[in-house]
């Protein structure tokens, strides 16, 4: 017994020393990159941060929570789009808006989450999913405020007198997402990760550990909704042109499918899939006809081959290593 | 007027409900909500248009050929994707199924390239049936009729035959299923057979309406799971009563409220009715013991 | 001394009545056994006390206070532990941090803190850990605090989920087949515990189980329920011999 324990305990460690390690390294090849990159690659980049953003808070709330949302494309535009009327329309500071944007959409998502309470599985991906396109309906109807059909194009937004264009925007998406990875995993490894894991095990357990599962599950929409809303304040800028059509159910998807394909229930996996998701179509748009043909399988491929997600293969390496 | 919406809203709600069937049979028996079901029935949908075109069949020669495609397509696709994630984490065989979709789409579309095509269809130039004074198109009655048929012969099949019996077993108890000799793998291939039949009928019907093309399918897939979520996914006779309920909530809404907005406030509908009844309303809820 | 009372509780599902006007008493430092045939409204009866069914007539009360109104998780913030028939744990978690779960409600951070880790939450944090290390001493799973449950016994599995009752600061206890899935020597230890939670804490305990020798062993009180109704109530030597219970078992049996 207590040498399994040990060797459990070893396990960890060289785990967590190797995770530490990956972390130093990813994050300084992530400062080095924009003198190394083009334009275009920087741009591809900063897109894996601000999706990997996205997943970040997707995956605390299906990964730890058990709970499907197809509606987190219309938080990313909610977002995108708040913080681009905060800040071009109403002259806020660009940082403040992304903040004020992504409470908004907190609330948001709490009031999505109240049907949550109830529904499980297929019912609550429709039920969400009937939010997107309630959501994006508004954004698109809100002519006044969205300019509707005629999207929103964007100057970009100032900090500090400092104009950011595409390398200041890279570095604050880099920011951003290194402390949205700090606080999930402070939040997974705290009270709130802890009390979502239960209530994915079963809610009638979580009642009876004093751990009020409707209360959880708002919470869990709501801190996912501020990543997405935050990562979508991010992504306006990096595109400078939003327009209704950018948020729709496909892109939740796809959110999805990052979330899965890189690992529920992990902090890396959630950026792996977002890097997946990101780059892999990237590298194969040389492929003629075939990108989606070619990205298709490889969806299948990983998902066959890996159920538990990229993110359990990374994991795998490191640890021989 | 009235009438008309409501004719119009029921064949395309019989439409939902064929996919919707598709879905759910696959869904109770193996718990994967296939994501590429309505890429299958595309793809069927062309085969018979290759058959109806460049072979040469009639009508009525092509169809029946194109539906065992679309059987045949179903069960090679559980062999060859769903089969090795038989006891994997749910998500992921769904997010299988979804690469399946990009890759049905995009096979499609380096065959037929992405233009749109007519589909034939027998029924295309017939004149309306007066029903009362109501005009009813002969499409709509088809898609009615057929959708009605889907039903009761999928009812019976579960209920009264030896396989639909096994079929019902394991998606009930696959322990004591497999322990009565029914094999998992093989009702999990006969689910995906069957899907991939009723898919390609409901294609087959759908294409004339629309034009063919590679995205024949993409809405009619949402429209079809909105459908059996509405009326819960448990039954048949649900997920068909669903999908008419939106099909004909669709069409009032869109001609009466907001044309606009028809297609949010049919979710608003949904998830209304979802908060007062979670599982449907022809769903039961589970009590689960502790 | 608290006192808990559970007063002409009845419940009705759909027209089949699995509760009806059951009353008796559980006073902090007494072990009751709840016994009787299989579909009697035992786990209904432990529902109802923990919030999870609502009866449809008569109330639970703890003291003073109506805890037949709260929702689940609020009943067991105020002191009523409850451990499943089957432990319902984190499978890929430690066993140290699925006893951390249940510090829960101890655990007064919130979420900003926690998002930033601020200091209140590590120093919380750290409170808990030695709560948790306490609980295992007790259950002498020390050694397996850092196992996943994955690799963990059954056995020790049900004590884990005994821990987290016992991390709520808890007065009453709510046990489900407690011995169900164990052997000898664990159920000797089991009961072991339980007499020792008694003596040491004051704990109220509600225990339902089939194994008559265990409960006529462990319990001062048994109270039998047959069909949803309270037939007997008494010292465990004269309720089991009383020709009513014999009936109803006997009657099962048959």
């Amino acid at each position: 017994m207590s040498a399994a324990t040990d060797m459990e305990r070893t396990q960890r460690q060289a785990t967590s020393v190797g995770a530490g390690a990956l972390l130093g390294l990813c994050l300084a090849a992530a400062c080095a990159a924009p003198f190394v990159l083009n334009g275009y690659g920087l741009y591809v980049l900063t897109l894996t941060g601000v999706f990997a953003l996205v997943a970040l808070g997707l995956n605390l709330l299906t990964g730890y929570a058990g709970q499907i949302s197809l509606c987190h494309a219309a938080f990313f535009g909610v977002g995108a789009y708040a913080t681009a009327i905060l800040t071009q329309s109403a002259g806020v500071p660009y940082l403040l808006s992304l903040l004020v944007a992504a409470l908004f959409t907190a609330c948001v998502g709490a009031v999505v989450a109240v049907p949550a309470m109830r529904l499980k599985s297929l019912y609550l991906a429709i039920a969400t999913l009937g939010f997107g396109v309630v959501l994006q309906k508004i954004i698109f109807e809100w002519r006044g405020l969205t300019n509707g059909g005629g999207g929103l194009a964007l100057s970009p937004p100032v900090i500090a007198g400092y104009e950011l264009r595409a390398m200041g925007l890279y570095y604050l998406t880099l920011a951003v997402v290194t402390l949205g990875i700090w606080g999930a995993w402070n939040v997974s490894r705290g009270r709130t990760g802890r009390a979502l894991l239960i209530i994915k095990e079963s809610e009638i357990a979580a009642g009876a550990l004093g751990i009020p599962a409707a209360r959880y599950k708002v919470i869990a929409f709501a801190i996912s909704a501020f990543y997405a809303a935050v990562a979508g304040g991010l992504f306006a800028y990096l595109v400078r042109y939003i327009h209704p059509e950018n948020f729709s159910v496909g892109l939740s998807i796809a959110f999805l499918s990052m979330v899965v394909i890189g690992g529920l229930g992990t902090i890396g996996g959630s950026i792996v899939g977002a890097a997946f998701y990101v780059i892999v179509p990237e590298l194969l748009r040389g492929i003629k006809d075939a990108p989606g043909l070619v990205f298709g399988l490889l969806l299948v491929v990983v998902m066959v081959l890996m159920p538990q997600g990229l993110w359990g293969l990374v994991r795998r390496l490191g640890r021989r290593s | 007027m009235i009438a008309n919406l409501i004719v119009g809203g029921l064949a395309a709600g019989c439409l939902y409900a064929m996919v919707g069937i598709a879905i759910v049979v696959v869904l109770n028996i193996t718990d994967i909500a296939n994501f590429a079901q309505g890429e299958m029935a595309m793809v069927t949908t062309f085969f018979a248009y290759w058959l109806l075109d460049s072979v040469g069949l009639t009508w009525w020669q092509a169809v029946p050929v194109a539906i065992l495609f679309g059987m045949v397509q179903g069960i090679v696709i559980q062999q060859v994707v769903i089969r090795p994630l038989i006891g994997s984490p749910v998500l992921s065989a769904i997010i299988a199924t979804l690469g399946l979709n990009i890759v049905l789409n995009s096979v499609a579309g380096l065959i037929w390239g992405h233009q749109t095509y007519t589909f034939p269809s027998p029924f295309a130039f017939s004149a309306p049936l007066m029903i009362g004074s109501v005009p009813v198109p002969v499409a709509s009655v088809v898609s009615i009729l057929a959708g009605l048929a889907i039903v009761v012969a999928m009812t019976w099949f579960l209920r009264f035959t030896w396989i639909g019996i096994g079929l019902r077993a394991a998606s009930q108890n696959p322990t004591v299923a497999r322990m009565m000799g029914v094999s998992i793998s093989r009702t999990s291939a006969i689910a995906w057979g069957l899907g991939g039949l009723i898919g390609g009928i409901a294609g087959i019907l759908v294409a004339p309406l629309l034009f063919l093309d590679t995205n024949l399918m993409g809405a009619l897939l949402i429209k079809a799971f909105a459908g059996g979520v509405l009326g819960g996914l448990h039954s048949l006779i649900g997920v068909f009563l669903g999908c008419l309920a939106l099909g004909v909530a669709e069409n009032l809404v869109g001609a009466y409220v907001s044309p606009a907005f028809g297609e949010a406030i049919t979710f608003i509908i949904i998830i209304a009715v979802l908060i007062v009844r979670p599982e449907g309303v022809f769903g039961r809820v589970k009590v689960r013991k502790v | 001394m608290a006192r808990l009372s559970i007063e002409e509780v009845s419940v009705d599902f759909g027209g089949i009545h699995a509760l009806r006007d059951v009353t008796f008493e559980l006073e902090s430092g007494s072990i009751v056994g709840l016994i009787g045939p299989n579909g009697a409204g035992k786990s209904t009866l432990l529902n109802c006390v923990s919030g999870i069914t609502r009866p449809s007539r008569g109330r639970v009360r703890l003291d003073e206070k109506v805890l037949s109104e709260l929702p689940p998780a609020s009943v067991a913030g105020c002191g009523i532990g409850r451990v499943f028939q089957h432990p319902e744990l984190v499978a890929d978690l430690s066993v140290q941090e699925n006893l951390l779960i249940a510090c829960h409600r101890s655990l007064g951070y919130g979420l900003v803190s926690e998002l930033l880790k601020l200091p209140n939450m590590w120093k919380a944090e750290r409170d808990a850990a030695r709560r948790v290390e306490e609980v295992l001493g007790r259950l002498g799973l020390s050694d397996s605090a850092e196992l996943t449950i994955r690799n963990l016994p059954y056995g020790h599995r049900k004590l884990v989920d005994l821990g987290r009752a016992l991390l709520m600061d808890i007065r009453f206890l709510l046990l489900d087949e407690p011995i169900a899935g164990l052997n000898d020597a664990e159920v000797a230890k089991l009961r072991d515990l339980l007499l020792r939670l008694r003596e040491e804490l004051g704990l109220g305990i509600l225990v339902v189980e089939h194994n008559m020798p265990f409960v006529s062993r462990l319990c001062d009180r048994l109270v039998v329920l047959d069909l949803g109704r309270l037939i007997a109530n008494g010292a465990p030597a004269d309720v089991l011999s009383a020709p009513k219970v014999m009936a109803s078992y006997l009657g099962e049996d048959a």
